[in-house]
């Protein structure tokens, strides 16, 4: 099978650089697929569990945090905030961020607050999402 | 000449503040080093993400976004500019803080009404005392920046941009060149401008990729530029918190450096003082005791 250059970069590290078969990544609108030799596109990726199949039949899940994904002549580049693996989440550090949060929207707070404390109750849930059915956290 | 007590006194109180300022070098560069690693993991984010902006404005040459909206119809009088400063939450530096407070002065001095974001203990009250309207909610410290804080600030920021409370943005902060040398700067962050992503010419006859925005050109601008302040921002903190690390570890490097030296001086001038009172006391001995012998 084909396979497509991907280029994950967080705002902390470079996550994966190499080849991928198949990927699949949260868009505003639902989930969007990438196969090799895809149209060239600029797409906007929301925070959310994007899942890759580097090797055949092995998918690794990635919780991303916002950013885009650009294609351009079969070369994926995914420009996020945040890229982590299951294994790599802290699981109660996400769910202090989640209480955290949740306590806040409680609050009365501006429209840009409660925006702000929005997103970041997103992405503790997302990283709570990922996490929580493996089975090494419990 | 001094007494000799008071050599003594003097050369053990340089000797007290030699170990401080040299507990301090140590502090600076251990806390330079993770900052130049931070740093190190964050270049590819912040390069990769000036590189797309300014790809996807040369395939589209005609977006229209309220991110790059100059506002030119504000003349320069009534124009609202705010800057961050980021300056360190204590002196002891060297010239660090002054370059950015001297950088400051000179947008203060232009047309228009100003106001400050300033991060950092030593410009805030700096900034305070000389009466310019200082953002009192914005309370952020330089130490130990993180992705959070410069989402924070980016929000406020953003926020207020586009409410129209703020016509430009600047941040003012300091920019490691190279291992030893770190300058001050002053970068434009809002509106994003568009000759500044401009850099690359292309030639005309080479073939252009399409590329199509999904689901919108707007949507992806939407979600590419405040990340790209946000990454900026946090690029400038760790930055700005490397120089002065590195700024803190040259004053307190110099400062032992001269205490040492000080030390020496003092110490021929003791040795020199003692060797006399001994030399006037067998003298004095001498002649007593010839005295005695006549």
């Amino acid at each position: 099978m084909d396979t497509f250059g991907l280029k994950i970069i967080a705002s902390d590290k470079v996550f994966y650089d190499g080849r991928c078969r198949k990927m699949v990544i949260p868009a505003p609108d639902g989930e969007k697929g990438i196969l090799p030799n895809h149209e060239n596109m600029v797409i906007a990726v929301t925070v959310g569990i994007g899942r890759m199949e580097a090797e055949e039949g092995k998918w690794q899940e990635v919780a991303l945090g916002g950013g885009f994904a650009e294609i351009v002549n079969n070369r994926v580049t995914l420009i996020v905030d945040t890229a982590e693996r299951p294994e790599d989440i802290d699981i109660r550090h996400a769910r202090e961020q989640r209480e955290h949060a949740e306590e806040k929207l409680r609050q009365k707070q501006s429209t840009q607050e409660y925006y702000h404390t929005q997103a970041s109750l997103a992405r503790a849930m997302n990283r709570l999402r990922l996490a929580q059915d493996k089975k090494w956290n419990l | 000449m001094a007494n000799i007590r008071e050599i003594q006194s003097r050369i053990n109180s340089v000797r007290d503040t030699m170990k401080i300022t040299n507990a301090m070098y140590m502090i600076s560069s251990s806390k330079m080093t993770q900052a130049k690693k931070k740093l190190m993991d964050t270049e590819p984010y912040f390069y990769a993400l000036q590189g797309e902006i300014s790809r996807i404005l040369r395939h589209l040459p005609e977006l229209e976004h309220p991110f790059f909206d100059k506002r030119g119809k504000i003349p320069a009088e009534e124009r609202k500019i705010g800057s961050i400063v980021v300056t360190a939450d204590k002196g002891l530096a060297g010239a660090y803080n002054h370059n950015v407070v001297k950088l400051e002065e000179e947008i203060l001095s232009r047309p228009g009404s100003h106001k400050l974001f300033v991060v950092g203990e030593l410009g805030r009250h700096y900034f305070a005392k000389r009466g310019v309207e200082i953002d009192t909610n914005f309370q952020y410290t330089v130490q130990k920046p993180t992705m959070h804080r410069a989402r924070d600030i980016a929000g406020a920021l953003l926020e207020q941009f586009q409410s129209g409370d703020l016509d430009e943005i600047y941040i003012v902060y300091t920019r490691m060149e190279n291992s030893v040398q770190s300058e001050a700067e002053v970068m434009k962050l809002l509106p994003l401008e568009r000759s500044s992503f401009n850099e690359m010419k292309m030639p005309l006859n080479v073939y252009r990729e399409e590329i199509d925005l999904y689901p919108s050109a707007e949507a992806v601008m939407d979600s590419i530029v405040p990340n790209y302040v946000t990454g900026m921002i946090y690029g400038c903190l760790v930055q700005a918190y490397a120089s002065e690390h590195n700024a803190r570890m040259m004053a307190m490097k110099s400062a032992t450096d001269s205490a040492e030296s000080l030390i020496h001086d003092l110490s021929v001038i003791y040795n020199r003082v003692r060797q006399a009172a001994i030399t006037q006391e067998i003298t004095e001995v001498c002649g007593g005791a010839r005295a005695q012998q006549k």
